[in-house]
């Protein structure tokens, strides 16, 4: 039997705003593992606050069940919880030293004195910020201080750490770093993380699962991998690195879970079908990441030019290039196909392909069917 | 801060402190005349013999501070264990009602408990002193109640007390605890609250180990604030204290009137002022030991 750490069941939290009952988060049910990074993901204002602090137990739910290691935490207050929290402003007491701040959970616990400071000592060696234990927390960088915050929380042992956009507040360079120290942390202590981030490249790089949110719904929840190649929705296509939304009408469902999608121009292509899209969907977009397109030149009437034979599984298109960026690795391509529909596409600048297309430029556009996802317009 | 900037910073700031020292003048000047000169010559005033009609007069002498100390001492210790009670009932009283008005959601709500806690300076002291007499008089309002209720047979003696002292010096400064209490509950962020409680305290622990050590400097000033104008009050014990609830306030008041005793006046102003600026130097010693820590 799997080992769940937490468990939401079917959590909805309303608010009284002015007068009116705003829904925070919208029938909420997931199960996360035991020892998972697990994201909450999602632009500000979605609900992925609200939801670790239903876990944490600073709110109630207006119905629904947070079990934690299976125990119901209904009428059971935050300070009884086997959780502790990262908050995102790190809230460390700016009347204690760091070392007063560590060991606060621990004397809460009854732990001696003594014991409490040699645990604190660990912590803060843990996090890899010895020595600065009499110091206030005023005196600490926001990186120390994001530190100093992890130790306390883990001084606890919890069985659950859930941190509140830990990264929020320190510079990208320091970010990146730390993302890495956080991973490691995590493998090194093997304590379940609920991770709250805006920053999808953060989730994508140190999750072992993502939920996406967004008004509070959780839209879908799955690997990065899964999140970033077969995104359910027209919200987690847009809202996970860049995408392409080709609109179109579906015309019909195949057995093999693929949909044949009618474009503007009447072109019929094939896509998976999004799980999300619902059976009386006609109106779709097919979502297609740049980097799955491919562009070839159309050669010269001679038909040297390249491969043009078009294969089962791969659609081709006819498109204009309308416009090309350098960015370094890549150029990325904006093409027109017919019926105003516009692409983007990127490809890598290796040695071979160095001679950039040119603006007007006729070309072929190819990607694999398995690439392109149909789901909601 | 880049060291050459901030060098620029201390010579451009060296200018304006010039100027700001000669816009200050005047103000210094008034400060020095009326109160830093009198305040000498009631010093030396103290240690000047009594002569007719409670002038001062050579020779130098110390009687005014012995009597102090001695005829005087348990007025003077009476001063300051009200002052003290007054600041303890403000601050239990106090602290509940601001933490009440800066946690309120609703902004109007705080807005109106706060003019209502405010709205009693609009009435002048002293017929705000006068209406507790009608309160707690023999036949009073209070006593008029009771005794229609029948929870009393014969009226209580309030009027003339320490008591009624000490409830209408709890009335008169309570507002002065209140203020800076709810300032510092205002600014301090709940998020510390969280992380207690996040952490493994109760609501108890939480307060004592949180909430009030961050809300201390409003605390520290709200004590200073109440305790230093009641140990000198003298309209409140007057109308209210009879001779039983006299302060130093009252005393101090009387050496400088027809039958007064100008040098003794001013020994008795001096202890008390002595009293003030060490209730002072705590606030400072505690403040800055908050603030340190």
């Amino acid at each position: 039997m799997a080992t769940f750490d937490v468990e939401l069941i079917d959590i909805v939290k309303e608010f009284e705003s002015g007068g009116a009952r705003v829904r925070a988060v919208d029938r909420v049910s997931v199960a996360i593992e035991d020892g998972e990074f697990f994201a909450l993901l999602g632009p500000s204002g979605c609900g992925k606050t609200t939801t670790l602090r239903l876990i944490a137990g600073f709110e109630q739910p207006t119905s629904g069940q947070v079990l934690i290691r299976g125990r119901a935490m209904e009428g059971i207050p935050a300070y009884h919880r086997p959780v502790n929290t990262v908050f995102q402003d790190y809230a460390l007491f700016p009347h204690l030293s760091v070392e007063q701040n560590v060991m606060f959970g621990l004397e809460m616990e009854g732990v001696d004195k003594k014991a409490a400071r040699k645990r604190a000592g660990e912590a803060l060696e843990k996090v890899r910020l010895p020595g600065v234990g009499e110091r206030k927390p005023h005196q600490l960088s926001g990186g120390q201080q994001q530190r100093v915050a992890l130790a306390r929380a883990l001084v606890k042992q919890p069985a659950v750490l859930l941190l509140d956009e830990p990264l929020g507040a320190l510079d990208l360079k320091l970010r990146k770093s730390m993302q890495y120290e956080l991973k490691a942390l995590q493998r090194d202590v093997g304590i379940t993380f609920i991770y709250v981030t805006h920053d999808q490249e953060e989730a994508i790089t140190m999750a072992d699962r993502i939920a996406v949110m967004s008004e509070g719904v959780m839209l879908q929840v799955g690997t990065p991998k899964e999140i970033y190649e077969r995104p359910q929705t027209h919200f987690v296509a847009d809202f996970i690195g860049e995408t392409n939304f080709i609109p179109g009408a579906l015309l019909g469902r195949d057995a093999d879970g693929y949909g044949r999608v009618k474009l503007a121009d009447g072109t019929v292509i094939r896509a998976r079908l999004s799980h999300a899209l619902g059976n009386a969907a006609s109106a779709v977009s097919v979502a297609i990441r740049p980097e799955r397109i491919g562009i070839t030149p159309l050669g010269p009437p001679d038909g040297s030019g390249g491969r043009h034979t078009p294969l089962d599984d791969v659609t081709v298109l006819d498109a204009v290039v309308t416009g090309s960026q350098y960015i370094g690795t890549d150029t990325r391509y904006t093409l027109a196909l017919g019926g105003e529909a516009e692409l983007v596409a990127r490809l890598q600048n290796t040695a071979e392909r160095n001679a950039a297309l040119q603006s007007g430029q006729r070309v072929k556009v190819y990607w694999k069917d398995s690439s392109a996802t149909a789901l909601d317009h | 801060m880049d060291r050459q900037f901030s060098l620029d910073m201390k010579t451009r700031w060296g200018h304006m402190k010039k100027s700001g020292a000669l816009l200050a003048l005047p103000t210094i000047a008034w400060l020095f005349i009326f109160f830093v000169l009198p305040l000498l010559i009631v010093l030396v005033v103290s240690f000047l013999s009594r002569g007719r009609g409670g002038v001062a007069l050579l020779p130098f002498t110390l009687q005014h501070y012995e009597r102090t100390f001695d005829v005087f001492f348990i007025i003077l210790r009476r001063s300051i264990s009200l002052a003290g009670l007054t600041t303890v009932i403000c601050l239990l009283v106090g602290y509940p009602l601001a933490f009440f008005i800066s946690t309120r959601r609703r902004r109007l709500v705080q807005q109106i408990t706060l003019f209502l806690v405010i709205l009693p300076f609009w009435t002048n002291f002293l017929i705000r002193t006068y209406a507790w007499r009608i309160l707690l008089g023999e036949q009073g309002t209070i006593n008029g109640l009771l005794l229609s209720v029948g929870v009393i047979d014969e009226p209580l003696t309030m009027l003339n007390t320490q008591f009624a002292v000490l409830v209408g010096l709890v009335y008169g400064f309570l507002p002065f605890m209140v203020l800076p209490i709810y300032a510092s509950v205002e600014r301090f962020n709940f998020r510390y609250v969280d992380a207690a409680y996040d952490l493994g305290a109760n609501d108890a622990r939480a307060f004592l180990r949180v909430i009030l050590p961050l809300t201390m400097p409003g605390v520290l000033a709200g004590c200073a604030l109440v305790f230093i104008p009641s140990v000198g009050a003298f309209v409140t014990p007057d109308l209210l204290g009879g001779t039983r609830g006299l302060m130093i306030g009252n005393l101090i008041n009387k050496q400088f009137g027809g039958s007064g005793n100008m040098p003794l006046g001013s020994a008795l102003s001096i202890v008390m002022m002595a009293v003030v600026m060490l209730s002072l130097l705590v606030y400072v010693f505690a403040n800055r030991r908050e603030r340190g820590a």
